[in-house]
Order: structure tokens, then C-alpha cells, then sequence
């Protein structure tokens, strides 16, 4: 019985560095800049609208800081509450990078408007957010980042960037705590991955549905079950369901509650 | 001789410090809580299971039987709570045919701590033992490094501080059984709301020296509201790459296949199913 | 283990601050003192988990035999499995010599255990007691598991802030009224001044007429209500 809990010093077969640690050696204590502060979002583009929507939870560990903290914010409107706004900025990671690297955007395009007096495209913001990333390439804003608009054409664009600024054009993207569960949704739903035409062919022939656009009702309906559905798995994310539809008549909010557990 | 088999211990060690990250085992990041009242007493827990911020069960159970009149909740490891209660439960079971007395809450608290302290830690079994003997109704918390208290009120896991909370603002001596069961129902819901590693709902068992009652999902909080689009395929959506037969005279070469009476399918247990 | 890890440079140096993480601690203030009539031990209430106190009302005075008693400090699981077991030896010693044990004889004990496992336990005990061939004693036991014989003892993280006091006010062959108030008056200034120790005063009175349990608490100013009945 005794040979059953001897210590594992008797038992090594291998070596391996075991560092000894000792009290009485100093300890490296480092202050660390970034939180995680949890919550998912997500933007879809259609033929003539985008859709984005965040969750509207904040924590830190196991802790809820609030039930209510926007990460869906309007890009470049009149006045404190961005009247006639035609950009959305959803950020989702840590909250103060998210906070700062919305009010620089926010004060840019801004600014763009009253130098030239016209108001900034989509894709000349999304250009413009890359670069406002790639500055802090060496102490990055700590955020996956979603821009939502209509492009010059009328078609609902969508771009999402990495933390340094790496950027692209989509038709869909979830990013954030539940993004591994929102994703494959998306690309099953909206992009239909791995559907096929019943009836189609056989194995291989079998043929792919091809991706259609979707109606905005349609897409309403999905990020809803997305958003209701990583609240059912994913703990950081919950409370509320904060959503915006653009279309060329401009941003229309929506606010829905989410589980709260 | 039963026990723990470390034959893998210094591989794993080996491999380890070459940088392979080790499992993660299931956590049942919990609220749990008990509290004694007139003629009895009441224990609590919520029904989440975790693994890292992914709720691996959104309705586990998390009251432990040990014996007829002795129940425990569990916090910590979710394996380690399990397999502890019940070989304790198995133990005191023998121990009690061994010395025809009803088993007694200390005997199980003690017989448990005794089992943590000579692990030192490594079992992560946090628990809230409660119950009544011919001594009368206890109730006692057990930490993973062999630690016991015995209080009035107690809470445990991750959510205890939001549960704790509750009970230094509500309690008071000489309860009843409603109202330690309510006391105990608020203190679950304050951690499955404030705390992320608590979740879904409340499960209770009420014991007195008559009997223990076990309220499964006492409190159902967080129902899930129905979903706005259906997500049944049309059949033939996924491709067929290729397909083998397997015949019953193949299968029965490897096991024994019976034949039903009729038609009628067999009941299974029924598991709960997103629709 | 690394046999390394717990030695300094000299060798022999323990570490004091070793808890194994998640690891529930008697913060702690702890006394026993000698008296007239015997002894008397006293100790504060609150055990924590890093900030979080896990029990404000804690009995740190633990009995091991009839008479004989002591205090814990360092980690509740060390202390509690460590006085479970000389609460086991002192019942067979009892049984088999059909005669109780001593103090020197239960501080022997607890030795034994805490010094052969001295790189695996962090406890510091103060064991008191009270027999008929010597009287009261007290006998401190530290983190290394030396094992002291003296007049009074204080222990825990909080004994640091009352060495001062005990120095002043100690005097030899108090009263139990005086050494109430002594260990009472030396625990709260522990409590006051250590964030680790808090909740209620708790004593227990060692004579030859057997033990009583007091208690005090801090809504009435470590007042009252005092000297327990039998039951507690």
C-alpha cells in the first residue's frame, strides 16, 4: 500500500527540466494590460441591407461587470447620439480597446466629413480602420472588429479585421467569445455549406445549393437562434441582444433579452 | 486492492514539461448551499456543468446519495465529486451492516475527509455534506485538501460568495422547512445569476429524520424559448461519398443479434433533445 | 517534492508561507497561558481562502483528551488531520495504561507528527492542558516542529502585533479573572490590527475542575457574553 502513494521522485523514468522553486527565489510579477471582457457578435451582409448584432454582456472571470454594455456603435453621425449615422463598428474582446478604438474611428470619419464635406464611403472607413489598427501594430487594440454599411453600389457590405488590421470583405462573420459556435452556423445557414440538392446526383455529382442572397427577414430570424442559441453554451455570453439593420434608409436598433444565467 | 493507478504519472510528466497542455477535466463551476432547520435540514445546487466557458451540461445533477438519510453536493471536479460520494456512499453502506446502526453524518464527513487529506488536494471534491442520524440533523463543508466545517448555513463552488451573500442577509435561527428551502432556493438563484460557473436551475433535497425528499429541478428559471426557424434538413441533403452493407449474418459473427417479437420499437431512455 | 524546494541557503530554512493553492487557512490569532488554577486558550474565529472568509465563526480550540487541549494555526486541513490523530493515540494511550495521558505526553505526540512531516504539514499548534501530576502547561510547537515548554504562547499570523503586549502585561500566577483578561485584551488588539484574524474570541479554562468554554463577541466589544454552559 505504502509503494502506492510514494512520491514521484521515486516513479521518474524520464528526465525532463523540472525548474526548482523555491520561496526564497525571487518571483517575476508582470502588470498585464489586457482583459478579456467575453460577449460575441456578429454581421451578415444582404443584396441592400447589413445586419449586425452583439450580445450585451460584459464580464471578467467568473464576474458579470454589467448586463448592459453596447459593443454595437454607430460610426460618424450628428451630434452626441450619431444622428443619421450610415457606419456600424462592432468590436468585441476588451472593452477598453473597443471603447477607444471606436471613439478615434468615430472622431475620424467625423472629421473626414467636415474637411471634405462629404461623408466617408464604406469601404474608405474600413481602409481607414485597418490603418488605425496596424498603428498600434506592436501594442494592438485588443479587439476582433466588424464594419457594417451600405457601399456605393447600394449592396450591404461587411468587412471584419483581425487585432493589427488585417481586413476583408464577407458576406458574414461572428467573432468573439462564441465565434466557434456562431460561425459554422453561418456558413451552414447563410452560405449554405454542405447542403445539397437532394436528388441531384450521386456521391461527388451530388450538387451543391448554390448561395443565394437572403431576405432581411430571413436573416433577423437566424442571428436571433445564433445569438439565443451561444447563450444555451457559452457562459460570457447573455443578458441582452443588441442589433442593427442598415439599410439606405439608414440604422434602425433593436433591443431583445437574452437568458441571464 | 483498489485505488488510484499512477502508472501513467511520470509520462504524462515527461510529456508535459515538452509543452503537451493536459486534459482539462469537466468542472461543475457551481453554487451549492445548505442550511439546517427545525427537524431538519436542506441542501441546494444548481444544475451547470462547465468546461472552461463552454457549458458542457446544461441540467447535471449535482446531489450526491450517500445513504438514505445523507446527501451531499458536490462543487469542484466534476469526476473526482462522483467518484468520491460513491465510494464513500459504498463504504458507509458496509460500515453500517458491519455495526447494524444507521450510518451517521459525522462517520460519512469524517470517512471523507480522511479520503482528501491523504490525496493532498489533487481530488478537487468540494462538498456539502448534510443529513440526519439518531443524533440529529447536521450539516458540515468538506474542502478538497481534507478540511471540515460545521455551521448553520454554509455555500460552496464557485458561485459561493454570490449564494454567501443571501445568507447573511436573510437567515435567521429556527427555520422552517419551508423556509429553508426557500432561503436555499434564493441563495442558488443569486449564484446561477451572478455568477457565470452556475447556471439553469435549482435542484433541492430536503432531509429529515423521517425521510429525504429530492425536489429534481425545484426551480426552472432559464427555460429556453423556442427557437424562430426550423433546422430539419431535407432528407438527401448530405452527399453520399459511399456506403457498406453489413448484413446481419456479418454482425452476428461478433455478437448475438435477437430478433423482436413484433414490430413495435423498443423503449430507450430518453434524453433531453433540442427540437 | 524537489528536496530542494524547501531549503535555503543555510539549509534549514522552512518555508513559512507554503499553502498549497485554494488551500483553506487559519489566518489566526491563537493563545494559551498558564494560570493560578491551571490554564487557560484562547484563539479568534475567522479561517479564509485567499480574501474570503470561509467561516467567521471557527473553533480553533480543539480537544484531544479530557484535559488536554490545544490551539491551531496554519492550514485547517494540516491541523484538523494532525489533532485527529493524537486525539486517536491519547484514547489508546488512556485504554491501555488505564490512566490519562499528561500534557508533556500529548505535546510529545503532536511533535512526532509534526516534526517527521515537516516538509509535508504547515501547522503551528499551541497544545495546553492540564493533569494532576504537574498541573497547567503549555507547550508551543511551531512551523519546524520544535517543541517548547512555557509559561505562555501566542501563535498565528496575528501573534506578531501582541508580542509587545504579552510582554507588559504578562504576570505570573493570575487570577482566572486576570487571565481572561489577558489573553481577551491581548486577541483583540491581534484582531484589531490583523487583517487575517477577526470574528469572535473564543477561550477555553483548564483546572482541575475540569474545562468551560467562553465566549466573546465583537458586537459587545469582546464584552460578554462570557463563561458557556456545560453543553457547549
Amino acid at each position: 500500500m505504502a509503494g502506492m502513494f510514494a512520491g514521484p521522485q521515486e516513479m521518474m523514468g524520464y528526465s525532463f527540466n523540472t525548474a526548482p522553486t523555491s520561496a526564497s527565489e525571487p518571483r517575476q510579477h508582470s502588470f498585464y494590460p489586457y482583459t478579456d471582457n467575453g460577449g460575441s457578435t456578429l454581421g451578415i451582409s444582404g443584396a441592400d441591407f447589413t445586419i449586425m448584432a452583439g450580445d450585451t454582456r460584459s464580464t471578467s472571470g467568473y464576474s458579470i461587470n454589467s448586463r448592459h454594455v453596447p459593443k454595437l456603435f454607430l460610426i460618424g453621425g450628428e451630434g452626441p447620439k450619431n444622428k443619421g449615422a450610415r457606419i456600424v463598428l462592432s468590436v468585441v474582446g476588451f472593452a477598453a480597446d473597443g471603447d477607444a478604438l471606436k471613439e478615434k474611428l468615430d472622431k475620424e470619419v467625423k472629421m473626414y466629413k467636415y474637411q471634405h464635406g462629404k461623408p466617408m464611403t464604406v469601404s474608405a472607413c474600413a481602409q481607414r480602420l485597418s490603418h488605425i489598427l496596424y498603428n498600434k501594430r506592436f501594442f494592438p487594440y485588443y479587439v476582433h472588429a466588424i464594419l457594417g454599411g451600405i457601399d456605393e453600389e447600394g449592396k450591404g457590405a461587411l468587412y471584419s479585421y483581425d487585432p493589427v488590421g488585417s481586413y476583408e470583405r464577407e458576406q458574414c462573420r461572428a467573432a468573439g467569445a462564441a465565434s466557434s459556435l456562431i460561425m459554422p452556423f453561418l456558413d451552414n445557414q447563410v452560405n449554405f455549406k454542405n447542403h445539397h440538392i437532394p436528388g441531384s446526383g450521386e456521391g461527388h455529382d451530388l450538387k451543391p445549393v448554390v448561395a443565394t442572397p437572403l431576405p432581411k427577414e430571413t436573416v433577423i430570424e437566424l442571428v436571433r437562434d445564433a445569438f439565443t442559441s451561444a447563450v444555451e453554451r457559452h457562459i460570457e455570453v447573455g443578458d441582452g441582444l443588441q442589433m442593427m439593420i442598415l439599410t439606405k434608409d439608414g440604422v434602425e436598433e433593436q433591443l431583445l433579452p437574452l437568458k441571464k444565467d | 486492492m483498489g485505488g488510484f493507478d499512477f502508472s501513467n504519472h511520470s509520462r504524462n510528466a515527461a510529456l508535459h514539461a515538452q509543452g503537451f497542455p493536459l486534459p482539462t477535466a469537466t468542472s461543475t463551476g457551481t453554487t451549492i448551499v445548505g442550511c439546517l432547520f427545525d427537524g431538519g435540514v436542506v441542501i441546494a445546487a444548481d444544475t451547470r456543468a462547465t468546461s472552461g466557458p463552454i457549458v458542457a451540461d446544461k441540467n447535471c445533477e449535482k446531489l450526491h446519495f450517500i445513504t438514505p438519510q445523507i446527501w451531499c453536493a458536490g462543487a469542484g471536479t466534476a469526476a473526482d465529486t462522483e467518484f468520491t460520494t460513491s465510494l464513500i456512499s459504498s463504504n458507509l453502506e458496509l460500515h453500517s451492516l458491519s455495526t447494524g446502526r444507521q450510518p451517521r453524518v459525522v462517520t460519512c464527513m469524517t470517512m471523507l475527509k480522511q479520503h482528501l487529506f491523504r490525496y493532498q488536494g489533487h481530488i478537487g471534491a468540494y462538498l456539502v455534506v448534510a443529513g440526519c442520524d439518531p443524533t440529529g440533523a447536521h450539516l458540515f463543508t468538506v474542502h478538497a485538501h481534507g478540511s471540515t466545517d460545521k455551521l448553520p448555513y454554509v455555500t460552496m463552488g464557485s458561485g459561493s460568495l454570490a449564494a454567501m451573500s443571501v445568507f447573511e442577509t436573510a437567515w435567521k435561527g429556527n427555520m422552517t422547512r419551508q423556509g429553508a428551502v426557500d432561503l436555499c432556493s434564493e441563495a442558488i438563484k443569486a449564484g446561477i445569476f451572478n455568477d457565470l460557473g452556475s447556471g439553469s436551475n435549482v435542484d433541492v433535497c430536503i432531509i429529515t429524520p423521517e425521510k429525504a425528499t429530492l425536489l429534481r429541478n425545484h426551480i426552472t428559471p432559464n427555460e429556453r424559448e423556442k427557437k424562430m426557424r426550423d433546422y430539419r434538413f431535407k432528407k438527401g441533403t448530405t452527399a453520399v461519398l459511399n456506403q457498406k452493407i453489413i448484413t446481419r449474418a456479418d454482425i452476428s459473427k461478433y455478437v448475438t443479434v435477437h430478433e423482436l417479437d413484433d414490430g413495435t420499437p423498443v423503449a430507450a431512455e430518453k434524453m433531453d433533445v433540442d427540437t | 517534492m524537489q528536496p530542494t524546494g524547501m531549503l535555503g541557503e543555510d539549509g534549514i530554512h522552512v518555508d513559512m508561507n507554503h499553502l498549497k493553492k485554494g488551500e483553506v487557512n487559519l489566518g489566526t490569532s491563537i493563545m494559551a497561558i498558564n494560570f493560578k488554577d491551571g490554564v487557560i486558550l484562547g484563539a479568534d474565529s475567522r479561517t479564509t481562502t485567499g480574501a474570503y472568509i470561509a467561516n467567521r465563526v471557527t473553533d480553533k480550540l480543539t480537544q484531544v483528551s479530557d484535559t488536554i487541549w490545544c490551539c491551531r494555526s496554519g492550514s485547517a486541513a494540516d491541523t484538523q488531520a494532525v489533532a485527529d490523530i493524537v486525539q486517536h493515540h491519547l484514547s489508546m494511550y488512556a485504554v491501555t495504561n488505564d490512566e490519562q495521558p499528561t500534557t508533556q505526553t500529548a505535546a510529545a505526540i503532536f511533535q512526532d507528527l509534526c516534526y517527521d512531516n515537516k516538509d509535508q504539514l504547515s501547522a503551528g499548534i499551541i497544545i495546553a492542558g492540564y493533569d494532576h501530576r504537574h498541573g497547567g502547561q503549555v507547550y508551543s510547537l511551531p512551523l519546524g516542529g520544535s517543541l517548547h515548554k512555557q509559561s505562555y504562547a501566542i501563535g498565528g499570523s496575528g501573534s506578531t502585533y501582541i508580542y509587545g503586549y504579552c510582554d507588559s502585561y504578562w504576570k505570573e500566577n493570575m487570577t482566572e479573572e486576570g487571565g481572561i483578561a489577558f489573553v481577551k485584551g491581548a486577541l483583540s488588539e491581534a484582531i484589531k490590527w490583523d487583517g487575517s484574524s477577526g470574528g469572535v474570541i473564543r477561550m477555553v479554562v483548564l483546572t482541575a475542575k475540569g474545562a468551560v468554554r467562553h465566549l466573546y463577541l465583537p458586537d459587545q466589544a469582546y464584552e460578554g457574553p462570557g463563561k458557556q454552559p456545560k453543553a457547549v
